[in-house]
C-alpha cells in the first residue's frame, strides 16, 4: 500500500522545493494552497480506500458528503449543536447510511464490471441529491461560526487559522488508516482483501464483511470532512458533487491504493491551484492547471511503467 | 311540408345545441399557465403570489364574468423541463396565456416553443440580453417585466450618481468587480468594463462618478469553489471605493466571512447575486451589505400596494415574502388581469393593444407600463433599486422617493 522509501523521500523533496518557491513568491498562496490541498486530500482518502480495497469508483462520494453536511446543518438548526461537535454523531449516521447503501446497491456489483459499478453509484448519487433537494430545496444554507474565520498575523503575514484544521485532520486520518491497516487484525485482513480477494477468502477472511466495513468506514470519514468544512461553506444539493472528480483525480495521481500519495498529491495540486489564483487575471486557469498537472503525472508514470 | 318542418326543427335543435355549448364555453375558466422552479424559493414564492392574485381576482367576480384558473408546471430550473412545460400547458391544459418564470438559461430554451404557439405571454424573469435577442423585435405577443441586464447596469449608475451627489462623503471613483467565472459573472464583468469605457469618454450611467475600474474572477462555491482569499487580497491591494461581487447565493456568507479573515473593509460592499441564502438577513455578516433588487419588505412602509400585498400574502400562505419574485409574480397576474378587463375581450389583437396601454401600480413600488427596450416592443420595468441590510432588515436606499432608510456608510465589520 506504499511506495518505496526512496521514492517517497524524492517526492517529499520535490514537493518541499515547489512549496519553498511558491512560499518565497507569495506566502499567502502557499498557506492557502496547503490548507486547500489538505482538504482535497481529506476528501479523497476515503474514496481512494474504497477504490483500493473494493475496486469500486464510488461516483456518489460527493453526495454522501452532501448528506453529511445537511445532517450537521439539521443538528445545528434543531439543537444548536456546533458543527465540530456534530462530527461524532455524523460519523455514526454516515457509517450506518453507508452500510445500508452498500448492502442495497454496491454489494451487487463489487465483482461485476466497472461499467455496472459506475452506473449503480451514479444512480445512488442522483437519488441522494434529489432527496436532499426535495427535503431542503435548492436554496443555499449556511451555519455561521465566528471562529471559522479567525486569522492571525506573524511579522506582517496575515493568514486564516481555521483551515489549518484540514491539515491536522488529513494527517490524522491518513495516520489512522495506516495504523488500522498495519496494526489491527481487521486492517490486515482488509489489506489482504485489497491485494487478493480470492486468496483472502481461501485463508478464511470474510471478504463480504471486509467490503461492508471498508465502505461504511469510508463514508463515515466524510463526517469529519462535513463537520470541519460546514462552518466555511454554503450548502446546497450539489455542494459535494465537484469533490468526486477532484478526489478521483488525486487517487489517480497518487496511484491505486497509495494513501500517502493522496496527501502529497492533494498538497501539490492545492498549492498549484492557489498559486494560479494569485496571478492577476489568471484565476480562471486554476482548474486547467489542476487537471493539466494530473495528466502530466499520469503520462509520466505510464512511461516509467513501460520502461 | 312535413319534411320542411323536420328540417326547421333539426336546425333549431342544432342551433340550440351550438349555443348551449358556446354558453358552456363561456362558463369555462380563463386558464393561465405558469412555469416556475418550485424547488427554489424564487419560484415557490412567485407561484404563491400568483395564487394570491388569482384568489383576489376570483373573489371580485373573475374576469369577463369567468373565473380564472392558474395551472402551474415546475421547470426545476432545467431548460429542457422549462421548454416541455410550455408544450404541456399549450396542448394538454390548453391555457389561454403563459406567465412565469425565472432564469435566462431556462427561458432561452423556452423561447422557440413560445414562438411556436404565439400566445400572449407575460414573462416575469430572465434578465439576459441574449434572451431579448432570441425573442426578437417581431414578437408583439410577448411582454417582459424584469429589467434587462443592461437596463439594470444603467440604473445602478444612476443610483450611485444620485447617492454620491446627496452624500458628499461618499466617493464611487474606484470600482472593483469580483465576478464568478461562469456566464453570469463574466457577463457582469463585460457590462461593467463597457460602462467604464463609456465613462472614460464622458458617456453612460457612470460618467460622472467612475474614475477607475478593476476586476478579478473567482470560482463560485456553486461550482465547487468557495476560496475567495486570492481574489479578496487583490481587491484589498486595489483599495476600491465600491466593491461589488457578482456570484451566487452560495458565495454570500463564505465570501463575506473571508473578507474579515483577510482584513478587507471597502467603504461600500455590494452583493449582486440573483438570490440570497436562507436567513441571510439574520446573519451578523449581512449588516451594511448593499444589494440590488426590485423590492424590499420595508417598502410596505411607504407604498400602499406593497403593504396590501405583504399582509394578504402572509394571511394566505402563513409565511413572509422573502424575494422580489413574490411581488413580481403577483404583478405578473394582476397586470394581465387589468389588461383583460380594459380590453373587455380575450381576442388577441385587442388584448395586445389594451396591455400596451395598461398601467399598474405594483407592490414593487413602481408603476408598471410597457415601453420598447433595445429590441422588444413591450418591456415593463427598466430599473433596479439599491437596497441595504441594516440590523437584520432590507431597506430601500435608492430611488429616494421610495427610500425607507438613509445609507449606512462606510461598511465596517
Amino acid at each position: 500500500m506504499s511506495l518505496s522509501l526512496k521514492k517517497t523521500y524524492t517526492i517529499i523533496l520535490l514537493l518541499a522545493i515547489f512549496m519553498i518557491i511558491v512560499g518565497f513568491w507569495n506566502p499567502n498562496a502557499l498557506m492557502d494552497g496547503l490548507q486547500r490541498g489538505s482538504l482535497y486530500a481529506l476528501i479523497a482518502l476515503p474514496l481512494a480506500l474504497v477504490l483500493g480495497i473494493l475496486g469500486v469508483l464510488n461516483l456518489a462520494h460527493g453526495e454522501f458528503l452532501t448528506v453529511g453536511f445537511y445532517f450537521i446543518y439539521m443538528l445545528n438548526n434543531k439543537f444548536g449543536m456546533d458543527p465540530l461537535v456534530s462530527i461524532i454523531p455524523t460519523i455514526i449516521f454516515l457509517a450506518i447510511l453507508g452500510g445500508i447503501i452498500y448492502y442495497l446497491t454496491v454489494k451487487k456489483v463489487v465483482n461485476k464490471g466497472h461499467l455496472s459499478q459506475l452506473l449503480i453509484t451514479f444512480g445512488v448519487s442522483l437519488i441522494l441529491m434529489e432527496v436532499v433537494n426535495i427535503i431542503w430545496t435548492s436554496q443555499a444554507r449556511n451555519v455561521y461560526t465566528q471562529y471559522a474565520y479567525a486569522s492571525t498575523e506573524i511579522g506582517g503575514f496575515r493568514f486564516g487559522t481555521y483551515e489549518l484544521l484540514y491539515v491536522l485532520f488529513a494527517v490524522a486520518v491518513l495516520v489512522g488508516l495506516q495504523l488500522f491497516l498495519k496494526k489491527t487484525r481487521l486492517g490486515q485482513a482488509t489489506f489482504a482483501v485489497g491485494q487478493n480477494p480470492k486468496g483472502a477468502k481461501i485463508v478464511g477472511i470474510n471478504v463480504e464483511y471486509v467490503y461492508l466495513f471498508v465502505f461504511s468506514l469510508a463514508i463515515a470519514i466524510l463526517g469529519i470532512v462535513a463537520g470541519s468544512m460546514l462552518p466555511r461553506t454554503a450548502i446546497f444539493p450539489a455542494v459535494g458533487s465537484p469533490f468526486t472528480l477532484k478526489s478521483f483525480a488525486l487517487a489517480a495521481m497518487a496511484g491505486l491504493g497509495n494513501l500517502n500519495g493522496i496527501l502529497f498529491a492533494g498538497i501539490l495540486l492545492g498549492v498549484g491551484e492557489s498559486a494560479i489564483n494569485y496571478i492577476p487575471n489568471y484565476g480562471g486557469w486554476s482548474d486547467i492547471v489542476f487537471f493539466g498537472v494530473l495528466i502530466i503525472v499520469i503520462i509520466a508514470r505510464s512511461y516509467r511503467g513501460a520502461k | 311540408m312535413k319534411r320542411n318542418n323536420l328540417l326547421i326543427v333539426s336546425l333549431v335543435l342544432i342551433l340550440a345545441f351550438t349555443f348551449s355549448l358556446s354558453a358552456l364555453g363561456q362558463d369555462d375558466p380563463i386558464k393561465i399557465g405558469a412555469v416556475n422552479p418550485l424547488g427554489d424559493i424564487t419560484g415557490r414564492q412567485s407561484t404563491n403570489a400568483m395564487e394570491l392574485a388569482v384568489k383576489e381576482i376570483n373573489a371580485n367576480g373573475g374576469l369577463l364574468g369567468r373565473q380564472v384558473e392558474l395551472v402551474v408546471v415546475d421547470s426545476e430550473f432545467k431548460p429542457e423541463k422549462g421548454a416541455a412545460a410550455i408544450d404541456k400547458l399549450a396542448t394538454v391544459d390548453e391555457v389561454d396565456f403563459f406567465v412565469g418564470g425565472m432564469s435566462s438559461g431556462v427561458h432561452m430554451a423556452q423561447i422557440p416553443t413560445l414562438k411556436k404557439y404565439k400566445k400572449i405571454t407575460i414573462w416575469a424573469g430572465a434578465a439576459s440580453h441574449q434572451a431579448e435577442q432570441a425573442i426578437g423585435p417581431d414578437a408583439d405577443w410577448y411582454f417582459h417585466l424584469h429589467p434587462w441586464d443592461y437596463q439594470q447596469g444603467a440604473s445602478y449608475g444612476r443610483g450611485w450618481t444620485a447617492i454620491a451627489e446627496r452624500n458628499e462623503e461618499i466617493d464611487v471613483g474606484k470600482v472593483f468587480l469580483a465576478y464568478e467565472e461562469g456566464a453570469f459573472g463574466t457577463d457582469s464583468y463585460n457590462a461593467y468594463k463597457s460602462m467604464f469605457a463609456s465613462a472614460q469618454e464622458g458617456e453612460g450611467p457612470f460618467a460622472e462618478i467612475m474614475e477607475d475600474f478593476a476586476g478579478a474572477s473567482f470560482k463560485s462555491a456553486a461550482l465547487g469553489g468557495g476560496d475567495y482569499r486570492a481574489m479578496l487580497r487583490q481587491a484589498k491591494e486595489y483599495n476600491p471605493d465600491l466593491f461589488i461581487w457578482a456570484g451566487y447565493d452560495a458565495d454570500a456568507v463564505p465570501l463575506l466571512a473571508q473578507t474579515r479573515e483577510v482584513g478587507f473593509e471597502p467603504p461600500l460592499f455590494v452583493g449582486a447575486p440573483p438570490g440570497w441564502p436562507q436567513g441571510f438577513e439574520a446573519n451578523p455578516l449581512s449588516d451594511k451589505v448593499i444589494l440590488y433588487g426590485m423590492w424590499a419588505p420595508a417598502l410596505r412602509q411607504v407604498n400602499e400596494p406593497a403593504a396590501h400585498f405583504w399582509e394578504e400574502y402572509i394571511k394566505m400562505h402563513g409565511e413572509r415574502p422573502a424575494t422580489y419574485f413574490a411581488p413580481l409574480g403577483y404583478t405578473n397576474i394582476m397586470y394581465l388581469a387589468k389588461g383583460i378587463r380594459e380590453a373587455g375581450t380575450l381576442e388577441k389583437e385587442a388584448l395586445i393593444t389594451a396591455l400596451e396601454n395598461t398601467t399598474y401600480d405594483s407592490p414593487l413600488g413602481t408603476t408598471l407600463e410597457m415601453s420598447p427596450s433595445n429590441i422588444i416592443k413591450h418591456q415593463g420595468f427598466t430599473a433596479q433599486k439599491i437596497l441595504q441590510y441594516q440590523n437584520g432588515k432590507q431597506h430601500v436606499i435608492w430611488p429616494f422617493d421610495l427610500s425607507t432608510s438613509e445609507i449606512e456608510y462606510p461598511y465596517s465589520f
